[in-house]
């Protein structure tokens, strides 16, 4: 179960097609975008609104390169902005381009069984391992026991309070796995914004090419 | 040879006949003296102070770094190992150990500190604790949980604007992200840098330093860590800091270390070099306390004239009646002279023990002047609250001899006036 | 009664005129001198609150609420609506204090050119309203300042200059996360260098038009994060900040800060330098009570059988009382104006021409996180001087009280006898 659990979001690679919806006092806004994914490395492209279309991200290792069509510039972000908000929304562009390595980074227990929100899940309380570069306290997740797909994820600092929270649902069965295709996250501190993504098109462990993840690729 | 010693006896018994107006008169001088000896005291302290903390909240009296680090402030530009080798041989040579108070070899650098609630670019300084102690102010201003040491290898130290910006507490986890450092060799366009690193830090201590751009920025974590951070296989650092027993050993100091590392690729810097901002509002403040001792002296002065001339004046009848009885002027004006030098002597140790004490109380003690100040808050000068009187014994010896001269100058004119004293005019007094 | 008590009280300090003189002389010379330091902090503690606000933060900042200290992007004057920016400079304008207001929109990116970048602060104003709140435009040291005929124009600060190797006409990038969360990105021009001497502007501040930065920001022309307030007199911003609360208080509602809010730092330095100058007062009237004590005693008791003549004649303790404090109070009188009219040329000096204090300080001196130059000149500072005049009055009755008591207890009978 603890292996289902880590296994839940990783592949060795993976190509989604997405749309990210934004609702904070600005208003309501939404945005298309197209993500690659190969072990380390992440290609992110926005394909609409208009004017932001062409916008990419290249993530190597750890370093992130953006693309701006605008300008027609490529700029290597420091480590300063990773931690900014991706467009706006609740998520950080380290959120977009990390790779979630929960067995590496965190221990996994068990520590409910039961209803949660009406629904009968399995709760596992992910602990940061000692050395783990991760500012989480800890993070919850509860696993449907009729699916066994995530429903929820909660962030918390190490005081035990809520920093964040994702709900998973609208589970479809694409490419022969069943996943979520709408989650949606919210911060604690922020109860009236809230960030969601919904999957057009996901499908895993499809061949790319590695030259996708280069600096030329990214102005395509 | 005789009537000299009468003259001086008959003086000093002169003195004694009017004991209150004697007294009034030494409480004056030695009142004078005493408040130049405080306000120099305490004026020279502050300044020292401000040398020192200053110092000491930046790079040291001295400090190595690679050349041109002064200007660009990259965290690629990193000490030759040879030179820093050759640096702390000299430092802890025999002949430098008197004048140095302490070394610090620092890696400095630039990150990001991470927190489950925000995150903030930070300076990073990589320590050896025990060493920076000697050197840092940081390790005294510690207001939560404690400073860095060698068993809390994965602690940092963040000033309290960051603490609060970051939400976290001593104990806290943050990661610090960062950049690593280009190898040098590498050309920039065909080999990428190093892969962002991250590590995992726990909050060991908060301190709080009055500088709201130090206590909102700087962090302090083990030397090893950031130089594992920043991808150094060669246990590099950025600079040497050095601080001095005293301020004035400084270009001596600079000039030997440059002279030994002549050839490296490396700065020596005094600290007027290092930091420019410090050494002129050390200039601005000099400036300052010269014009307030100034002003201190001139109005002493003006007492002490005061009080002198009218105690001669008041004494014109007196002076008649021994003119009258066949005391000739000279002898007159000995005697005159004679009584002041004794009346300065005794205030000048009356003001000397006045003085000394309040100076030695607030040299020890200091004087708190937290209740000018709207509280939390320094002023940018860099200077506890707390004010330490320093008062040099050049200081005292010119505070003294200023007063003496005063006072007995100011008692020549008197005393050649006395001596031409018209009998008619003197007696006419009554 | 009591205006012959003065008359007589003034007859008798110049019953002897040389120590009368002395005493008044010390004194006279005591006062001019606490006026000129007086006079020269006051000048230095302006010329610091002047360079403080001039550069760029000026005198009186108006926000919304809450935008203060955060500064967030989203936080601008009347939400995400905006406000009608022409309607809120005109009100506060209406203030004849105000000399003039002018909007401005903030945000944070990266700057770059060619493979170098650095975090910058940006900074929008309007090129013909900035100028006549602050004063960055006449640090311009290469090229020139913002201009209409050059919207996408920027200017920088010099350490920024040279950190990434940029000049008037060089083209740059700015980087940053907009109002709606994109990436706004744009190409801009340099068209001016700058140098303030402080190290965070010269290092981080980029100046560019208010438009460009609203576009780049994705902000409506109707959003602004701050109106900046410059007055005649800044001695006003404080009073002038809570009226201004008070009448711009509705729509929208807003936030007035006055600059010992907006830089703490420098308001406590203002603070301890006055302190300064109160330690200078009770030096001076420390050495005023032994000069009018020391007085005012001899005077006594040389005039024993005088007085002890008077109160056999009748006069009363108090009167004499009366009489010994009306003399020191005459002295001190006298003295206070002889010192301001020694007093006054010299602050005349240091008024027009100041103190040029280039030796000791070189050139510039940077202070409380704002750069000084060495030429002090001198400004009025009427409330010290009464003070200090008020305390020497105080100063001169105390010390008199001593000896006056002392002669109010003389035995008619003793004294009259005494040679």
């Amino acid at each position: 179960m603890v292996d289902r659990v880590a296994h839940l979001f990783s592949s060795k690679s993976s190509i989604a097609t997405l749309t990210m919806q934004v609702s904070d006092e600005n208003g309501p806004r939404s945005l298309s975008m197209k993500i690659w994914s190969l072990g380390d490395k992440v290609l992110v492209r926005i394909n609409s609104p208009q004017d932001q279309a062409g916008t990419a991200i290249l993530k190597i290792g750890r370093d992130i390169w953006y693309y701006l069509p605008k300008t027609n510039r490529t700029v290597k972000l420091p480590a300063s902005m990773t931690m900014t908000s991706w467009m706006g929304s609740a998520f950080t562009i380290d959120d977009l381009v990390k790779q979630s390595f929960l067995t590496r980074d965190y221990s996994i227990t068990t520590s409910f069984e039961g209803k949660r929100r009406e629904v009968a899940v399995y709760e596992y309380t992910l602990t940061p391992k000692p050395d783990a570069a991760v500012v989480w306290g800890k993070l919850v997740l509860q696993v449907r026991q009729a699916n066994l797909m995530p429903a929820w994820q909660g962030y918390y600092d190490e005081d035990g309070k809520l920093v964040r929270e994702m709900t998973f649902s609208d589970y479809k069965n694409t490419d022969g796995r069943l996943v979520p295709t709408r989650l949606v996250m919210r911060a604690a501190d922020k109860p009236n914004e809230q960030t969601t993504v919904v999957y057009q098109d996901l499908r895993f462990d499809v061949p790319i090419s590695a030259d996708t993840f280069s600096l030329p690729n990214l102005k395509q | 040879m005789t009537s000299l010693l009468l003259l001086a006896k008959i003086s000093w018994r002169n003195l004694w006949r009017n004991p209150r107006g004697t007294l009034l008169t030494a409480l004056a001088l030695g009142l004078g003296l005493a408040l130049l000896l405080i306000s120099l005291g305490l004026l020279d302290g502050g300044h020292e102070q401000m040398v020192a903390d200053g110092v000491r909240l930046g790079t040291g009296h001295v400090v190595i770094q690679s050349k041109g680090f002064q200007d660009t402030g990259s965290q690629e530009l990193l000490l030759p190992v040879s030179a820093v080798s050759a640096a702390e041989d000299m430092l802890l040579s025999a002949a430098m150990q008197p004048l140095v108070r302490g070394v610090s070899p620092r890696l400095v650098a630039t990150g990001l500190l991470s927190s489950a609630a925000n995150n903030d670019g930070v300076r990073i300084i990589g320590v050896i604790p025990r060493q920076e102690r000697t050197v840092s102010l940081i390790p005294q201003r510690i207001v939560a949980g404690s400073y860095l040491n060698d068993d809390k290898p994965s602690g940092v130290v963040i000033g309290s604007e960051l603490a609060r910006k970051l939400e976290v507490k001593e104990g806290s986890k943050v990661v610090l992200m960062t950049q690593p450092v280009r190898q040098p060799g590498t050309e920039a366009k065909t080999q990428p840098e190093g892969e962002m690193q991250s590590t995992l830090l726990r909050v060991t201590g908060i301190f709080t330093t009055g500088l709201r751009a130090v206590d909102a920025n700087v962090i302090h974590l083990p030397l090893p860590v950031a130089q594992t951070l920043l991808g150094l296989p060669n246990h590099q650092v950025t600079q040497i800091a050095v601080v001095l027993g005293r301020e004035g050993d400084s270009l001596a100091v600079a000039t030997a270390l440059r002279k030994r590392l002549i050839g490296a690729p490396v700065e020596v810097l005094t600290w007027r070099q290092s930091m420019p901002m410090l050494a002129q509002i050390l200039r601005l403040d000099h400036a300052f306390n010269y014009i307030m001792n100034g002003v201190v002296l001139a109005m002493v002065g003006l007492g002490i004239l005061n009080t002198i001339l009218m105690r001669v004046l008041e004494r014109r009848y007196e002076f008649g009646v021994c003119k009258a009885l066949g005391l000739r002027p000279i002898q007159l004006a000995i005697m005159i002279v004679g009584e002041s030098l004794a009346l300065t002597t005794i205030s000048l140790a009356l003001g000397l023990l006045l003085g000394l004490s309040v100076q030695h109380h607030f040299a020890t003690s200091g004087l708190d002047l937290r209740w000018i100040f709207k509280p939390g808050l320094n002023p940018a000068l860099v200077f506890d609250p707390i004010l330490y009187s320093r008062l040099s014994l050049e200081r005292i010896v010119w505070s003294v001899g200023i007063v003496f001269v005063m006072a007995t100058v100011l008692s020549f004119y008197p005393a050649l006036k006395a001596a031409r004293t018209d009998l008619p005019g003197a007696l006419k007094v009554l | 009664m009591s205006l012959l008590l003065l008359q007589l009280a003034w007859r008798n300090l110049w019953r002897n005129p040389r120590r009368t003189l002395i005493t008044m002389a010390a004194i006279a010379l005591g006062y001019a001198m606490l006026m000129f330091v007086a006079c020269l902090m006051a000048g230095l503690r302006w010329q610091m609150i002047e360079n403080g606000t001039r550069l760029v933060l000026s005198q009186i900042q108006v926000h919304a609420p809450g935008y203060y200290p955060s500064r967030s992007l989203q936080k601008t004057i009347g939400g995400w609506k905006g406000t009608d920016v022409g309607g809120l400079l005109a009100a506060i304008a209406a203030d004849p204090r105000i000399e003039a207001a002018a909007p401005r929109v903030y945000g944070y990116g990266l700057v770059n050119s060619g493979h170098r970048s650095a975090g910058v602060e940006l900074m929008g104003v309007v090129s013909d309203q900035e100028p006549k709140i602050t004063a960055l435009h006449t640090r311009i040291i290469k090229g020139h300042y913002l201009s209409d005929r050059t919207p996408t124009g920027v200017v920088v600060g010099d350490k920024l200059a040279s950190t990434i190797g940029i000049q008037p006409g060089s083209q740059i990038v700015l980087l940053t996360q907009a109002a709606d969360g994109s990436m706004g990105n744009d190409l801009y021009t340099v068209v001016g260098v700058f140098h303030t001497g402080l190290d965070a502007l010269d290092r981080s501040l980029v100046l560019m038009s208010l438009s460009s930065l609203q576009k780049l920001l994705n902000l409506t022309p109707a959003r602004i994060h701050e109106v900046g307030i410059k007055l005649h007199d800044i001695a006003d911003a404080t009073v002038v900040a809570a009226a201004l609360q008070l009448r711009l208080a509705r729509i929208p509602p807003v936030r007035v800060m006055a600059w010992p809010e907006l830089v703490p730092e420098l308001a406590n330095y203002i603070q301890f330098n006055r302190s300064i100058t109160f330690v200078l007062f009770f030096i001076f009237f420390l050495l005023a009570v032994i000069g009018i004590m020391n007085t005012m005693l001899m005077a006594v008791f040389e005039r024993t059988r005088e007085l002890g003549m008077l109160m056999a004649l009748g006069m009363r303790p108090f009167q004499v009382i009366g009489l010994i404090l009306a003399e020191a109070a005459a002295l001190a009188a006298a003295s206070l104006i002889l010192g301001a009219a020694i007093g006054a040329p010299l602050l005349w000096y240091l008024q027009v021409h100041g103190l040029d204090l280039g030796g000791a300080t070189g050139e510039m001196v940077s202070l409380a996180g704002v750069v000084v130059g060495h030429l002090w000149y001198g400004r009025q500072d009427f409330p010290a001087y009464y003070e200090a005049a008020l305390g020497l009055a105080a100063t001169a009755l105390l010390s008199a009280f001593y000896p006056a008591w002392r002669a109010a207890h003389f035995r008619p009978t003793e004294a009259i006898r005494k040679v």
